[in-house]
């Protein structure tokens, strides 16, 4: 009786593992279609890429990469992108993270709602008075005028996430350290921090991602020299044509060092995750 | 000598802490948002031959009697509460199966996090090759399907829900990230009390998760509301406000002001409409948190 | 101490991460001229760009080069252009779209005294017909260089002609019967496609609107609301309406490309420029089977549209506008409009269409349409004035409306509104008459 109960089941358990799985896989097609259209498409003729029935066998071709390193100066676009996305996103987390924490432990809700009205301007607003501003003081088509003007989309946002995540974290473990002798400031960096792991890779993601992926300010606040890689995407959009092969390798440049920096953080959101310092 | 100092600045910490921050956004916004708010109370346009001039309110007055206004606010709005709430439910519902543990979960996570990395006017574009009525993948999908096929964006009906879909295809695991951080950081107190009081994983979820996870939600709705309020690149690259003004939402309506018509002027107050908007919103939303906030 | 350790480091790298990103961002200030060059992406920056290390060696001026899409570009030197404090010495502009405006802003440097001091005869500003110097002069003042002209044309599938034993159309009642001969959707091939997007469907639409003897605006006044305009309207509402492709309301050219090329459409009808990527067997896969012909005669004679797109000018805030307007007569003499047209861009040069060798690389059919089309073009594709987009939009409305309703619908009413609507533009900018 026994025996037939636990082979009913684990019977049981199977189906419900394959049901999981497909459940798992259908959910997962379409969010990965439309890329994995995209990566094939890059490596296709512009007439396959249009084709109807689709081409799902295709000779591949590399051109579109090439025109888009050679003739246009993908290599540069691809280092100012990094420069402003990592400074803005560093120095957002520097003095965004002592924000988010004093607002969280002193309940400062209209500073954080100060903190957050920075991401309700629409962004064309800020276009030609910045444009003035930077212009005035010769910041023009320098690191720091796009720096800045990413900053504003990126801090709000990494203070918003870490308000949040600090809430949850209670506060016995700041009294206790402080009960050892630490001073607030101490307590913040040697204790809070260390175990903020999930939450701050998580803003950086995002901030890394708003910055990386941001067209308006690039586009009005640089020149020849910071231009940044979407709007090296809009290259191949010309007067007479749209050049769908180089859209599409571009876009691939462009995604690519994101999900490869997605991958690499996420290996440490898991960590996070399961070390649980905080839990019990 | 050394504690006096330690402290003065302990005391302050609470002042100290967010100075920068706060100081840095407000030198970055000041002169925009009063720059924004003074051209609205003139006449500027660069393509009259009359100069400009100060004629306070009227741009507002012209605004509200502006049916084409009311279209763009109806529209932001429409498309705003269709793609978040599509975001939010599709993405707690993401979170919490990330948060199981079952083989290949992180290859899973992986895969499901990639829409949100792609930049959105690449997307744009590829998006409207997809919803190409003769010659894009969507209507061959449901032409396998036996459904029939539509205009997508060409159509005024079905613009919106198109636009929204890319939205929500784009953004879904931003929500999922943030409500994935928000179970981080939950203690497992609850959790374990529920189990020995015998609850089933439906129950759970019900009773114990999702309030606990109420104010993470919360910031994420907030946070991806005041985005998709102001939503650019996607309805720009794709349709640019039409067919006819069918998408043409309250941002993209300020960047025609602004770019296409350069009536600076009017354009500068339907841009303080929307901040006025997302304002509104946001405050909504954060007085719902305080509320429910036991 | 651990404590001040730790806030020091961060404080280094933050010191470290601004000097950085300023000195990087600032370069070496250079000895040498240097003029920035704004451009669109256009066929006429991807022709000049590689020539460019030539101007620098001949003359020592460095050209910094920065292109866009059309509507970035205007965005962009509009921003810069407001702002007073622009850099921006030489620059791509559409004097149909932009030119009013910038002129009336006193963004354009005016080139008259340019071309009379400063320009050898050999270079010879009257080897431009009159019809594109007048394109680029408003009020007595020139503010461009003329580098393209474009023309209404007709593309056809000679393969689907032939099969079904057609004559390209001469005239709109040819047109109307080849595309619903040519109709056929259970084979996803449509009539006849044109652009039907609100804005982008203007210029299109402006041939069919003359082909019926109907004009934009006469006289300072608005005549959309005209018979013969709503004639237009209406048949051009009709034929995409019945022989168009499905979701035409939301098709600019782009769209109307990568339709033709793909195979699905018998005709299409749009500026000569766009033939480049039909014709390219790595784009289209009717690469083979173009044909080419002049836009057909409506009612009142063939009218299609052939206008200047493009010219080149000197930045008004420019501070190097002598180096610029060099810049400007090298990339527009004669070696270079030659080498244009043989790479397929329509120059505007007399003497560079005159030129046998060059003329005959041309696709077949292109080089006569031009010439077929000249006599009767009409120099303008959309009404001419300053609150052009606006305008444009206003029209669109009318054809997206006819378009939907294949012709049938109000269509008296919405011109007589946006007629009314242009005029109030026109008045306000002082180019209308009450």
């Amino acid at each position: 009786m026994k025996m037939q109960m636990k082979a009913g089941k684990r019977q049981k358990d199977f189906w419900f593992n394959v049901g999981w799985y497909i459940l798992i896989i259908l959910v997962m097609i379409p969010f990965i279609f439309p890329l994995v259209w995209i990566i094939t498409s890059a490596f296709k003729i512009q007439a396959d890429i249009t084709a109807i029935p689709p081409k799902w066998l295709f000779t591949p071709t590399v051109v579109n990469f090439k025109r888009v390193f050679m003739e246009q100066d993908f290599g540069r676009f691809l280092w100012n992108s990094t420069v402003v996305a990592v400074a803005a996103t560093l120095v957002s987390l520097v003095i965004g993270l002592p924000a988010a924490y004093s607002i969280s432990r002193y309940k400062q809700n209209f500073l954080g709602i100060f903190v957050l009205t920075a991401r309700l301007m629409p962004g064309i607003s800020f276009l030609v008075p910045w444009y003035i501003l930077f212009s005035k003081i010769k910041l023009i088509d320098t690191y720091t005028a796009l720096i800045a003007s990413h900053m504003l989309v990126v801090l709000p946002l990494i203070v918003w996430i870490m308000i949040n995540y600090f809430d949850g974290v209670p506060q016995e473990l700041e009294e206790s350290a402080r009960v050892d002798g630490c001073n607030i400031q101490n307590a913040f960096l040697r204790i809070i921090l260390p175990i903020s792991g999930p939450g701050i890779l998580t803003a950086t993601t995002l901030s890394f991602l708003f910055s990386w992926n941001n067209f308006m300010f690039s586009l009005v606040l640089s020149t020849y020299r910071t231009k940044t890689l979407p709007i090296g995407i809009y290259n191949f959009v010309s007067y007479a044509e749209v050049n769908w092969g180089s859209v599409m390798a571009a876009a691939v440049i462009i995604i690519a060092p994101a999900i490869i920096l997605t991958m690499f953080f996420q290996r440490y959101i898991i960590k996070g995750l399961t070390v649980g310092a905080v839990k019990g | 000598m050394n504690r006096s100092k330690g402290i003065n600045i302990e005391r302050n910490i609470k002042w100290i802490f967010p100075l920068p921050t706060v100081l840095f956004i407000f030198l970055m916004m000041i002169f925009p948002i009063c720059y924004t708010f003074y051209i609205s109370l003139t006449d500027w346009n660069i393509a009259s031959i009359i100069g400009t001039s100060f004629i306070g309110l009227d741009n507002y007055i012209d605004l509200f009697q502006e049916p084409r206004f009311y279209n763009a606010l109806a529209l932001t709005l429409y498309f705003t509460f269709l793609a978040v709430g599509v975001e939010v439910v599709l993405g707690v519902v993401m979170a919490l199966i990330l948060n199981q543990d079952f083989r290949g979960k992180n290859v899973v996570k992986f895969l499901l996090l990639l829409p949100m990395v792609a930049t959105p006017v690449a997307i744009g574009l590829a998006w409207t090759l997809f919803y190409e009525p003769t010659i894009g993948l969507a209507n061959y999908a449901l032409k396998i399907l036996g459904v029939p096929a539509s205009e997508w964006l060409a159509s005024r009906t079905m613009v919106i829900p198109s636009l929204a879909l890319v939205d929500i295809w784009q953004w879904t695991p931003m929500i999922a990230l943030i409500v994935l951080a928000g179970l981080a950081s939950l203690s497992t107190e609850a959790f374990e009390s529920a189990v020995v009081d015998g609850a089933n994983w439906l129950q759970i979820l019900r009773y114990v998760t999702l309030p606990l996870l109420r104010p993470t939600i919360l910031i994420a709705v907030v946070l991806r509301s005041i985005e998709a309020l102001k939503t650019f690149d996607i309805i720009y690259v794709m349709t640019a406000g039409g067919p006819g003004y069918a998408s043409e939402t309250l941002n993209i309506y300020c960047y025609h002001l602004s770019f296409g018509y350069f009536r600076f002027g009017a354009a500068s107050s339907a841009l303080i409409a929307l901040f006025a908007l997302v304002l509104g919103f946001s405050l909504l939303v954060l007085w719902l948190r305080r509320r429910y906030e036991v | 101490m651990a404590k001040a350790n730790g806030r020091r480091s961060i404080c280094i790298l933050l010191a470290f991460i601004f000097t950085l990103a300023i000195m990087t961002g600032l370069g070496p200030v250079s000895a040498a001229e240097t003029i920035r060059f704004v451009a669109a992406n256009h066929p006429f920056h991807d022709v000049i760009r590689p020539l460019i290390p030539e101007f620098e060696k001949e003359t020592g001026i460095r050209v910094i080069v920065e292109n866009y899409e059309e509507n970035q570009l205007n965005q962009k030197l509009t921003v810069e252009f407001t702002s007073g404090l622009s850099t921006v010495d030489v620059f791509m502009t559409r004097p149909l779209q932009e030119g009013r405006l910038f002129f009336k802003n006193n963004w354009y440097e005016s080139l008259n005294s340019y071309l009379d001091a400063q320009t050898p005869a050999v270079w010879n500003w009257d080897d431009f017909p009159e019809s594109t110097k007048q394109a680029v002069t408003i009020d007595g003042q020139i503010y461009a260089v003329p580098i393209a002209t474009e023309w209404h044309t007709l593309f056809y599938r000679k393969d689907l002609f032939a099969e079904a034993n057609l004559q390209p159309p001469t005239t709109f009642d040819e047109l109307v019967a080849a595309a619903e001969k040519l109709h056929n959707p259970d084979a996803g091939i449509c009539g006849i496609v044109l652009r039907g997007q609100r804005g982008a469907a203007v210029t299109q639409f402006s041939s069919c609107l003359y082909g019926f003897g109907g004009d934009f605006i006469q006289d300072g006044k608005c005549m959309i609301d005209s018979p013969e305009a709503i004639e237009a309207f209406k048949f051009y509402g009709k034929l995409l309406h019945a022989y168009g492709p499905p979701g035409v309301t939301n098709m600019s050219w782009p769209q109307a490309q990568a339709l033709f090329a793909s195979g699905n459409a018998a005709m299409w009808a749009d500026a000569s420029v766009l033939i480049a990527g039909i014709i390219d067997p790595d784009k289209s896969v009717v690469a083979d089977e173009v044909g080419v012909a002049v836009f057909p005669a409506g009612p009142a004679g063939r009218r299609p549209y052939m206008v200047v797109p493009w010219g080149i000018s000197v930045g008004a805030q420019s501070q190097n506008k002598a180096a610029a307007w060099e810049f400007i007569l090298w990339a527009t003499n004669h070696v270079n409009s030659k080498k244009a047209l043989l790479s397929g861009l329509t120059v505007a040069r007399n003497s560079t269409w005159e030129d046998r060798e060059v003329v005959s690389e041309l696709y077949p059919g292109l080089g006569e349409s031009s010439i077929e089309s000249g006599p009767v073009g009409v120099p303008y594709d959309r009404p001419v004035m300053t609150a052009v987009t606006e305008a444009r939009d206003a029209i669109g409305e009318v054809i997206v409306h006819a378009i939907e309703t294949g012709g049938t619908g109000d269509i008296e009413r919405m011109a007589r509104e946006a007629a009314r609507k242009v005029d109030r533009l026109l008045v306000q900018a002082g180019e209308g008459r009450e």
